[in-house]
C-alpha cells in the first residue's frame, strides 16, 4: 500500500500563490475557500524585516484529530494516508474544524452556486459577455463527483453543498489516476513534491533524503504527511501580510 | 422473587446487555484512525445503544406501575 | 400548545384544584402571550437560518476566515445542559440523604432538568445546518470516540429520558389524588395515575424505585456533564481548551448554574402559586448552602486555571490569557468574576449572620447565572478567535440578532413549558393527606 506525502520546499517557494489558483480551478471551491493556502509572512522590525512564504494544504495527519472527533465517521483516513470527508455523511457539527490546529477545514456557510467562481457577477451583462465570450462559469470538474478508493465514498470533492465540511483532498481524484495533485503540477519553481513516501525512489522520498525537514506543529503529535524542507517553522514573531479575499459575503 | 422483581431485573439486564453488545459493534473505540473504524460494525448500533438505555430506565415505570401481589 | 387547548371556562369546576391549576389569571395570560411572542420571534429567526443557511449568523470559519465556527449556540447549549444539574442533584439529596426540607422543591428541580435538557438539545440542533440528517446519521453511524457521542446518547437520550421517568414516578401519587375529584384534567390525571393506590406497600415500592433511580442517575449526571467538558478538554489543537480540569470544571459550573436557576424558579413558583407555607426559607437556605459550596469550588478552579495560563505558559496561551484578562474579552471575564464573587459574598454574609432572606438568595442565584453564561461563552469563543497556532491574524466574532433571537426564543420556550406545566399539574408536591 502506498503512503502518500508531500514535500514543500520553503527555500524555493516564492509566494506566487499559483497553487491556490490551481486548487480553486481543479476543485471548483466556493468563494473565500482555500483548500491550499499560502501564507505571506514577515518577521523582524523595519528596516530589518524578512519576508517568507508558507504553503498550507491539509496536513493529512497520520494521527488526525479531526478523524477522532467526528461523531459519525464522515471524516476518514484512507490506508494510503489521505484524509477525506464524506459530504453525504457529514452532519455539519464543525467539530473537525475546531479540533484541527492548522485551520484547513472550510465549512460551506452558504449555498455556493451563486458565486462558484471568485466573484458575484452578472455574466449575461453584455459588457461582461464581451470579455468572457458568453461562457458562463461555474464549470464543474466531473471527476469530483466520483466515488473514490476501495471504500467507494464521496470525498468532499465536488458536492460543495451548504452545511457540510470540506477540505483539501490531496486531489484524490487525480492521485487515484496516477497524477499529482493540481498544486504540485502547477508550481513554477518545483517547490511542491508529491509521492509515495514508502517507496525510496518516489520523487518525495528522493527529495527528502538529503535535506533536513520539519513538520508543522509536530509537538501536538498529529504526525502530518506534509513535510517542509528548508526555511523555518513560523514562530511567535511571524506576522501575516497580504491576505486575499477571505470574507464570505451573505 | 415475584413477577415485579423478575421483570424489572430482566429489563435492566436486557438494557445493559444491549448497551454492552451495541457498544462493541459501534465504530470500534479500540482503534483511532484506521478506515475500518469510520463505519460501525453493525449499522444503527448507536441507536441500539440508546434503546438499551431507554429499556433499562423504563424498568422503573414497570416496577412502580405493575400491580401484583407482594 | 395554544390557548385554545385551555379555554377560559367557569371557575366553579376547578375551584378544588390546588395551586391555581386550570385557572387562567390575567397575569398568567400576559406571561403566556409575552413568552409566545418571543418564541415566535426566535422561530422566525430560525426559519431565516434554515432557508438561507448558517451564513445569516455571525459565525464564520476558523483559519483564513478569522471567525469563530462555534458561537452563541454552542455556548448556550453548554449552559442549558449545565442547568439540568439541579433537578437530579436535589432529588438525590432527598432520596439518598433524606433531606426532607427540600421535598417541596423537588418537582421544580426535576422539571427544570427536563426543560433545560430539551433546550440544550434544541440549541445544538440550531447549530446544525441539517438537524434531521444529524439525527439519522448519529443513530446509524455514531462513534463513541467522539466526545459528541456522549452528548447525543448519554445526555440527550439517557439523561433526559431518565429524568422524565424520575419526574413521572415521583408525580404519580399526586395524579391519583387529583383524579379523585372532577376537573377538566381528570382524564389526564387518571391516565397519569395508572391505577395508583396509596397503600403502604405502594409507598415502599415508590421509595425503592426512586432511590435506585437516583443512584443510577448520579453517575449518568457526572458522565453527562463531563462529556460536555471533554468536547473541549481533549483538544490539543486549540490553546485554552486542553486540560484535565475542564471536565470537573464543567460539572461544578453546571451545579452552580443549575442550583442558581432552581433557586430563582422556586422563588417565582412560591410567589405565583402562593405556597409560602410549603416552600420554607429553610429549603432556600439549604439550596443556598449547596450553591455556596459549589461556587467556592468553582472560584478555586478559576484561580487554578488563571494561574496555570499566566505563570509560564507558551506564547499562544499567553496571547489567549491576555485577551481574556486585559484584552477583547476582559469585560466579559471580569464581569463574570465580579458577579460570581458578589454572589459568594451575599451567600457567605447570610451564612455568617444565619439570617436567610429569599430576596438575597434569589439575587445570588441570578448573579451566578450571569457569571455562568459569561464563562460558557469564554470557554467556547476566545480559543477560536485568539488562539490560532499558525500565523493567522487574530479573529473576531460578534453574535448577530439571528443568534440572539434563537437563544432568547429558547429561553421563552422553556418558560412556556414550565408555565403550562404549572397550570396542568401541581408543581409543588401535594401535602400528605392524613
Amino acid at each position: 500500500m502506498a503512503k502518500y506525502a508531500m514535500a514543500v520546499d520553503l527555500d524555493r517557494c516564492q509566494g506566487c500563490r499559483g497553487c491556490m489558483e490551481a486548487c480553486k480551478i481543479e476543485n471548483n471551491t466556493p468563494q473565500a475557500v482555500f483548500w491550499m493556502y499560502v501564507f505571506r509572512t514577515e518577521t523582524g522590525e523595519y528596516p530589518d524585516t524578512k519576508m517568507s512564504f508558507l504553503p498550507r494544504p491539509c496536513q493529512h495527519c497520520n494521527n488526525p484529530p479531526c478523524v477522532k472527533v467526528c461523531p459519525v465517521g464522515a471524516r476518514f483516513r484512507r490506508e494510503d494516508g489521505i484524509v477525506l470527508t464524506d459530504p453525504e455523511r457529514c452532519i455539519g457539527c464543525r467539530y473537525c474544524e475546531v479540533a484541527c490546529p492548522y485551520g484547513v477545514n472550510y465549512y460551506n456557510w452558504r449555498k455556493p452556486d451563486a458565486a462558484f467562481g471568485a466573484y458575484d457577477m452578472d455574466y449575461s451583462d453584455p459588457d461582461v459577455a464581451a470579455v468572457t465570450g458568453g461562457v458562463i462559469p461555474s464549470y464543474k470538474n466531473p471527476d469530483l463527483d466520483l466515488l473514490q478508493g476501495d471504500e467507494q465514498r464521496l470525498t468532499a470533492g465536488g458536492a460543495h453543498s451548504v452545511g457540510v465540511m470540506e477540505k483539501c483532498t490531496f486531489c484524490v481524484h487525480r492521485v487515484d489516476k496516477g497524477l499529482n495533485p493540481a498544486c504540485v503540477d502547477v508550481c513554477p519553481v518545483h517547490a511542491l513534491h508529491f509521492g509515495d513516501i514508502e517507496d525510496p525512489e518516489s520523487p518525495v522520498s528522493v527529495y527528502l533524503r538529503e535535506r533536513s525537514s520539519f513538520k508543522l506543529l509536530d509537538e501536538l503529535g498529529t504526525d502530518p504527511s506534509v513535510i517542509y524542507v528548508g526555511g523555518a517553522p513560523p514562530g511567535s514573531e511571524t506576522r501575516e501580510i497580504e491576505r486575499p479575499l477571505t470574507e464570505v459575503r451573505s | 422473587m415475584n413477577t415485579r422483581t423478575i421483570v424489572t431485573t430482566l429489563m435492566v439486564l436486557v438494557g445493559l446487555g444491549l448497551m454492552v453488545v451495541s457498544y462493541v459493534f459501534l465504530a470500534t473505540p479500540t482503534c483511532n484512525t484506521s478506515i475500518a473504524c469510520s463505519n460501525p460494525v453493525m449499522p444503527f448500533s448507536a441507536g441500539i445503544f440508546v434503546v438499551g438505555i431507554l429499556i433499562a430506565f423504563t424498568s422503573a415505570i414497570f416496577y412502580t406501575v405493575y400491580k401484583g401481589s407482594e | 400548545m395554544t390557548t385554545e387547548a385551555m379555554p377560559q371556562r367557569e371557575h366553579t369546576q376547578d375551584a378544588a384544584l390546588p395551586q391555581g391549576i386550570g385557572r387562567l389569571t390575567p397575569g398568567w395570560i400576559v406571561f403566556f402571550a409575552a413568552m409566545a411572542a418571543v418564541t415566535a420571534i426566535g422561530m422566525y429567526a430560525y426559519f431565516l437560518q434554515v432557508t438561507n443557511g448558517l451564513i445569516v449568523t455571525g459565525m464564520r470559519g476558523l483559519g483564513t476566515m478569522l471567525g469563530a465556527t462555534w458561537g452563541l449556540y454552542v455556548a448556550y447549549y453548554v449552559y442549558f445542559i449545565g442547568v439540568s444539574f439541579a433537578g437530579i442533584t436535589v432529588a438525590a439529596l432527598i432520596r439518598i440523604f433524606r433531606i426532607t426540607k427540600l421535598e417541596p422543591v423537588a418537582r421544580i428541580g426535576e422539571l427544570l432538568t427536563v426543560v433545560s435538557l430539551i433546550l440544550g438539545a434544541l440549541a445544538i440542533m440550531a447549530d446544525l445546518e441539517k438537524p434531521w440528517r444529524a439525527v439519522v446519521n448519529l443513530i446509524q453511524y455514531g462513534r463513541p470516540q467522539s466526545p459528541f457521542f456522549g452528548t447525543f446518547t448519554m445526555v440527550i437520550a439517557g439523561y433526559l429520558f431518565a429524568s422524565l421517568i424520575y419526574l413521572y414516578v415521583t408525580s404519580r401519587r399526586d395524579a391519583a389524588i387529583l383524579a379523585e375529584q372532577p376537573s377538566r384534567f381528570q382524564k389526564l390525571y387518571r391516565i397519569l395515575a395508572a391505577g395508583y393506590e396509596d397503600t403502604p406497600s405502594q409507598r415502599i415500592i415508590d421509595r425503592r424505585a426512586t432511590f435506585w433511580l437516583a443512584l443510577a442517575i448520579i453517575p449518568l449526571l457526572v458522565i453527562a456533564h463531563s462529556t460536555v467538558g471533554f468536547v473541549f478538554g481533549l483538544q490539543v489543537g486549540r490553546p485554552g481548551w486542553f486540560g484535565a480540569l475542564q471536565a470537573p470544571g464543567f460539572v461544578v459550573l453546571a451545579g452552580v448554574s443549575g442550583i442558581g436557576n432552581l433557586i430563582m424558579l422556586a422563588a417565582i413558583v412560591r410567589w405565583a402559586t402562593n405556597t409560602r407555607d410549603r416552600i420554607t426559607v429553610d429549603a432556600f437556605a439549604w439550596l443556598a448552602k449547596l450553591l455556596l459550596g459549589l461556587l467556592i469550588t468553582y472560584l478555586y478552579f478559576t484561580v487554578v486555571e488563571v494561574l496555570t495560563v499566566t505563570y509560564q505558559a507558551g506564547e499562544v496561551e499567553r496571547t489567549l490569557s491576555d485577551a481574556l484578562l486585559t484584552g477583547t474579552y476582559a469585560w466579559i471575564f471580569w464581569g463574570a468574576i465580579v458577579s460570581l464573587i458578589s454572589a459568594a459574598v451575599l451567600l457567605i454574609w447570610q451564612a455568617v449572620t444565619r439570617k436567610w432572606s429569599i430576596g438575597l438568595i434569589f439575587a445570588a442565584g441570578a448573579l451566578v447565572n450571569v457569571g455562568a453564561v459569561a464563562k460558557r461563552y469564554l470557554i467556547v469563543v476566545p480559543s477560536q478567535t485568539h488562539a490560532q497556532l499558525l500565523p493567522y491574524p487574530t479573529g473576531s466574532y460578534t453574535p448577530n440578532w439571528i443568534e440572539w433571537a434563537v437563544v432568547l426564543g429558547l429561553f421563552a420556550l422553556g418558560a412556556l413549558m414550565i408555565g403550562v406545566f404549572m397550570k396542568v399539574f401541581p408543581i409543588v408536591p401535594l401535602e400528605e393527606a392524613e
